[in-house]
């Protein structure tokens, strides 16, 4: 097959991927990693080092405005995104030293927890909190106007040691698989912490682009970023997803999510296999 | 102005000049106006190895070697996705003199270990 076509294929892949991510409100991240390892013919690490960076990119371009509207918030993010910025540095150092097939396994696995997640966990739009002493500590409380309720909303945070320890968790699986990481910091900044919905979701993108900038360092290093796929997969998904935010008045979100469920079951399932030598 | 304000500014300004590089660079790789270290039509015998094995096949660069590399086609668009993967250096340093400044020495001290993280990252002495 003549070279040009991958790259083709990989823009239209990405472009739909980045339309239904926004539909289904996940990042671009968790699908780009499972679907283009079991699809393409690139070697995972490169498919790791691409999903780093397109879940990198995405929460980038959001964020301006998600800071300016105070509904990412850099106190809540900063002390967490520590613990998780080096963990995810070990995370990509493990993935690019365990064999291959030690990898697709675990991604397979990781990709079908993500979907039992996605499928079972449910949301608080504003959580009762009853603050703890290190979240009060370091200063993760504050104040966002939200205009669907037409008022400023009030919010602080529980359970900070515990949510140290998760993010610690989920660094690792960042730097190790390429995912980007929304679908779990928005339950574990929403369910475990108390956060309300609104700023969990916008201070997830925030986060992930930290604690994805320091694993893509480790790739970028050790020469495992190839940009003929990086760039017709940014560029597909950053237009998929512009295209994904016009469709949100019209689509159903929760058949969207439902078909979102099933392609992660299938590239896990795939990966699975793929790492058993089946 | 308050420190999500110059966070944001900076962030902004970043990605729409990393975007841009990566946009033209990758026209100048794919059309083979600048010739590559692996050209597009070769890449295909090489992407199914692992990096490392990758690395030795192509004599592509690892750490910042790639910088002594811009006239390549294909090591042209590492400026834009380098901009991308710096841009959040970037913004940590541009809000640590204001928090030192009103006194948030712990926000302050937060923001700069995380800056060493992300510079250790960088560096390549990790990897």
């Amino acid at each position: 097959m003549d070279w040009w076509v991958w790259p083709i294929a990989l823009f239209a892949v990405t472009f739909a991927m980045g339309i239904v991510a926004v539909l289904a409100g996940v990042g671009g991240g968790v699908l780009f990693v499972p679907i283009v390892s079991a699809f393409f013919p690139f070697h995972l690490d490169f498919v790791r080092a691409g999903g780093l960076l397109i879940a990198l990119t995405s929460a980038l371009s959001a964020a301006p405005s998600l800071l300016a509207s105070g509904l990412a918030s850099l106190r809540l993010a900063m002390p967490l995104a520590l613990a998780g910025s080096v963990t995810s540095i070990l995370g990509a150092l493990v993935g690019l030293a365990l064999p291959t097939d030690v990898v697709q396994i675990a991604l397979g696995l990781t990709i079908l927890g993500i979907a039992l997640l996605m499928w079972r966990i449910g949301r608080s739009e504003h959580p009762h909190v009853t603050p703890d002493a290190l979240g009060q500590a370091l200063g993760m409380h504050g104040v966002y106007h939200d205009p669907a309720l037409g008022r400023d909303v009030h919010w602080q945070v529980r359970r900070t040691p515990a949510a140290f320890v998760a993010f610690a968790g989920i660094g690792v699986l960042a730097g190790m698989f390429g995912l980007g990481a929304g679908w779990a910091n928005v339950p574990a900044f929403n369910l475990l912490m108390g956060a309300p919905l609104k700023l969990s979701v916008g201070t997830s993108g925030l986060l992930l682009s930290v604690v994805d900038t320091s694993a893509a360092w480790i790739y970028l290093n050790r020469g495992a970023v190839l940009p003929m796929i990086v760039v017709p997969s940014l560029i597909g998904v950053i237009l998929g997803a512009k295209v994904g935010a016009r469709l949100l008045r019209v689509a159903s979100a929760s058949l969207i999510r439902r078909v979102v469920l099933a392609v992660l079951v299938v590239a896990g399932g795939r990966a699975l296999l793929k790492g058993l030598g089946l | 102005m308050r420190e999500a304000d110059l966070y944001a500014r900076w962030l902004d300004v970043g990605v729409r000049l990393a975007l841009a590089a990566l946009v033209l660079g990758f026209g100048l790789y794919v059309f083979g106006v600048l010739e590559a270290l692996v050209p597009p039509q070769e890449l295909l015998r090489f992407w199914h190895l692992p990096a490392e094995h990758y690395v030795a096949a192509t004599g592509a660069p690892t750490g910042w070697r790639w910088l002594a590399m811009l006239a390549k086609g294909d090591y042209l668009n590492f400026v834009g996705i380098a901009l991308l993967a710096g841009i959040t250096l970037a913004c940590y340093a541009r809000i640590i003199p204001p928090l030192a400044a009103r006194g948030e020495r712990l926000q302050a001290a937060l923001a700069a270990a995380q800056l060493l993280v992300l510079v250790a990252a960088l560096s390549g002495v990790l990897a």
